[in-house]
C-alpha cells in the first residue's frame, strides 16, 4: 500500500517546472515510476504530490539530425530497444536497452527517469558517458545542456535542479571508424558492474583516437576514467591491446567499488578489468566489421 | 560496519580533550548533527542526526552514552537512535583514543555503525559510503576547529 | 468507492474506465491505489499474485494493451482508456487458451503460484514473436521467476503452444 498523494497532470514542461517550484520537496516528477514507486512502497520517501509528466507532448520521440541523435526523456526502454533509427545509429544503446531489468520494467520505465533517479546499479548512464552524451534540462523559461560528466553527482543525485525537468538526451552519432561496446555483469536483480568503451580509429595511422571509458554500478555514480583512457589514446591497435590490462586495473580502482552483497571490492575491481578487456575486443571487432 | 580514522591535530592533547567535552563546539563538527543537549555532563547526551542521500532523508533522535573514560587518553561511547517515519534504527559504538606526539595530538577512533530496518534497503554499499563520508568530515572538522583556534 | 476514501473528505478521485478481459469497467480510484490491489481486492480477480512486490518476480504480471506490466508497481489510474488482460480472461468462454493447454500437457507448473504471470508473459511473447528461438524465449521470460519447475517444462510448454498456434494459423 502506498500512502495517499495528490496527482498533478500538467501538459507542458513550463507547468511541470512551475509545480516543482511551487511545491518543492513535497512534489516529485513521476513518469514510469519503476524506481520511484518502489521507494515509496518501501516507505523510504513520501511525496504529497506526484507530477505525472506523461501527458506532456513531444518528450517521447527519437529523432536524428546533423549527426546527433535526440532521445526524448520519456522514451521507454521498450521504445528504445525497438527503435529502428537507434538500431541504425546507436546499435550499442539498443543492445543495452534490450537488457535493462526485465520486460515489464522496460515496458514502462523511461530513460529520463532512469537517469534522474540515478540508482547506482543502472546501465544507461555508463554508455551515455562513453558516447559523450549531453542531457537537456528545462525550466519554465530556460534550457541548458549538461554534459554527461557533470550530470551524475553521487548515488541518487544528479545536477538537475529541483525545478528543472530533464527533457532530452542528445548523443552524437559515432563516426564510421568507431567501435562502441557496453558490457555488464551481475547475477542479482540489478547489475553489479558495468563498463562502456567507445573509440574512433584514425585510419591513416591505425591508432586510437578519441577514446572514452566509463565505469559504473560498482560505485555510487557512473564516471569516465581519463587515466585509463590515456593508456589507449593515440596507441596503435596492437599497442592498445597490450595496454588494455593496465587500463583495466586503473579503471577497476577508479570504480570506487565497495564490498557488499554484490561482491567484494577486489572482486568488482577485477570484473571491471575483465569487462573492459572484453568490451574493447568487442568494439574492435565492430570497427573491423565496419571496415569491410 | 567498522571504520577506523586517524587525524593529526597540531595542538596539545589537553586542548583536544577539552574540546571533545565542549558539547556545542564538538557537535558542530558532526555533519548533520543538531540540537545537542547535555542530559548528564560527562555521561549522557542527546542530539538529532539528520542525513541525506539523494532524495532519502533520515532523522534520528539520538542518545549518546559515555561508557568509559580515561582522562586525556580514551573515551568509549555508544549512541542509538530511531527514525520511526522510515522504520529504521541506528547504532553507533565509538572508541576514541588520544595520543601525544610532541606538540601534536593524534586523534584516532574506531567506529562501529549499524543501520537496521528499511534504510538498509538502500544497500550496504551506499550506507557504508555515507557513514565513511560522515566520519571523514567529522575528523577533518575537529582538526580544522582546533587548529583554526590556536 | 474504495475503503481508503472513508473519512477523507479531501481525497482526490480519478474516474477509471477501462476494458477488463474484454468488458468495460468503470470505477473511481485514488491516485495511490495500485493496479494489483484494484484487480485483486476490488474486482476479485486473484490470479495475479503479490509476491516480491518489487517488479522482479513477475507473479503480478498483467497485460495492458497486450504488453506485460508489473501490477504491483503500477498505479491503477494508468490503465484508464486501455485494455487489461488477467489470467481469468484468457480462456475463451470456457475453452482454454493453447498456452493453458500446453502448460497442463507439458507440466509447466507445480504449485501454480507463478503460473498466471508466466502464461500472460508467454502470451505477450508469442503475440510479439510467434516463432521465438529458445534464446529469445528465455530473454523475454527472464523476468518471470519460478521456484518449482526449474524452467525446463515451462520452456517446453511455451514452445509447444507456439507451435500449435502457428499451426492453427496456417
Amino acid at each position: 500500500m502506498l500512502r495517499p498523494f495528490r496527482l498533478e497532470e500538467p501538459e507542458s514542461v513550463k507547468e511541470v517546472s512551475e509545480l516543482l517550484g511551487q511545491f518543492g520537496e513535497s512534489a516529485k516528477v513521476y513518469a514510469g515510476g519503476t524506481e520511484l514507486l518502489l521507494a515509496m512502497k518501501e516507505g523510504l520517501v513520501h511525496y504529497e504530490r506526484l507530477i505525472n509528466v506523461k501527458n506532456v507532448k513531444g518528450l517521447n520521440e527519437v529523432a536524428s539530425d546533423n549527426g546527433m541523435v535526440r532521445i526524448g526523456a520519456l522514451c521507454t526502454h521498450h521504445q528504445l530497444e525497438t527503435s529502428s533509427l537507434l538500431q541504425q545509429k546507436l546499435a550499442a544503446l539498443v543492445r543495452l536497452e534490450q537488457r535493462v531489468a526485465n520486460v515489464r520494467v522496460r515496458q514502462v520505465g523511461t530513460l529520463g527517469g532512469n537517469l534522474c533517479f540515478a540508482e547506482p546499479h543502472a546501465d544507461p548512464g555508463i554508455l551515455l558517458l562513453a558516447l559523450g552524451a549531453t542531457m537537456v534540462a528545462e525550466r519554465a523559461s530556460s534550457k541548458r545542456e549538461i554534459p554527461a560528466e557533470e550530470f551524475f553527482v553521487d548515488a541518487y543525485e544528479t545536477c538537475v535542479e529541483p525545478d528543472e525537468v530533464l527533457t532530452e538526451i542528445r548523443v552524437p552519432v559515432p563516426a564510421r571508424d568507431s567501435g562502441v561496446a557496453y558490457l555488464k555483469f551481475g547475477y542479482l536483480e540489478r547489475p553489479s558492474v558495468g563498463v562502456a568503451v567507445a573509440f574512433q580509429v584514425q585510419e591513416s595511422e591505425r591508432s586510437i583516437h578519441d577514446i572514452k571509458i566509463a565505469v559504473g554500478c560498482a560505485g555510487p555514480a557512473p564516471k569516465r576514467v581519463p587515466e585509463a583512457e590515456e593508456q589507449l589514446k593515440g596507441k596503435s591497435l596492437d599497442e592498445a591491446t597490450i595496454n588494455i590490462s593496465k587500463a583495466g586495473e586503473i579503471a577497476g580502482r577508479a570504480a570506487q567499488a565497495i564490498s557488499d552483497l554484490h561482491g567484494s571490492q577486489e572482486y568488482k575491481e577485477h570484473i571491471v578489468g575483465v569487462l573492459l578487456k572484453r568490451a574493447f575486443q568487442n568494439a574492435l571487432s565492430q570497427y573491423r566489421a565496419g571496415q569491410s | 560496519m567498522q571504520f577506523e580514522k586517524e587525524v593529526e591535530i597540531q595542538v596539545p592533547r589537553e586542548k583536544v580533550w577539552n574540546f571533545i567535552w565542549d558539547v556545542d563546539r564538538f557537535v558542530a563538527c558532526v555533519p548533520g548533527c543538531k540540537e545537542a543537549k547535555t542530559i548528564e555532563a560527562g555521561k549522557l547526551y542527546s542530539a538529532t542526526m539528520i542525513e541525506k542521500v539523494g532524495p532519502f532523508r533520515v532523522e534520528f533522535p539520538t542518545t549518546i552514552e559515555v561508557l568509559e573514560r580515561e582522562d586525556l587518553t580514551r573515551i568509549k561511547a555508544q549512541a542509538s537512535g530511531a527514525d520511526n517515519k522510515i522504520g529504521s534504527r541506528m547504532k553507533l559504538s565509538l572508541d576514541v583514543k588520544l595520543r601525544e606526539q610532541g606538540e601534536k595530538t593524534v586523534l584516532g577512533f574506531v567506529a562501529g555503525v549499524d543501520i537496521l530496518g528499511k534504510l538498509a534497503a538502500l544497500g550496504h554499499g551506499i550506507i557504508k559510503r555515507k557513514a565513511d563520508q560522515v566520519l571523514d568530515e567529522f575528523a577533518q572538522a575537529v582538526k580544522k576547529h582546533l587548529e583554526g583556534d590556536s | 468507492m474504495s475503503k481508503a476514501m472513508l473519512g477523507r473528505a479531501d481525497a482526490q478521485t480519478i474516474p477509471l474506465s477501462f476494458t477488463l478481459n474484454g468488458r468495460l469497467q468503470e470505477l473511481a480510484v485514488e491516485p495511490h491505489e495500485l493496479l494489483l490491489d484494484v484487480v485483486r481486492e476490488r474486482l476479485g480477480l486473484t490470479g495475479a499474485k503479490r509476491s516480491c512486490d518489487v517488479e522482479v518476480c513477475g507473479a503480478c504480471t498483467l497485460l495492458v494493451d497486450g504488453r506485460p506490466i508489473s501490477a504491483c508497481t503500477t498505479l491503477a489510474f494508468e490503465v484508464r482508456g486501455r485494455s487489461v488482460l488477467t489470467i481469468e480472461g484468457l480462456a475463451d468462454d470456457g475453452k482454454l487458451h493453447p498456452l493453458q493447454e500446453a502448460f497442463i500437457e507439458h507440466g509447466g507448473f507445480q504449485c501454480g503460484f507463478c503460473t498466471p504471470g508466466m502464461i500472460l508473459a508467454a502470451k505477450a511473447l508469442l503475440d510479439e514473436n510467434p516463432n521465438p528461438t529458445e534464446e529469445e524465449l528465455k530473454h523475454f521470460m527472464h523476468g518471470n521467476i519460478c521456484r518449482c519447475t526449474g524452467y525446463k517444462k515451462i520452456i517446453e510448454s511455451i514452445m509447444a503452444a507456439a507451435k500449435f498456434m502457428r499451426g492453427s494459423r496456417a
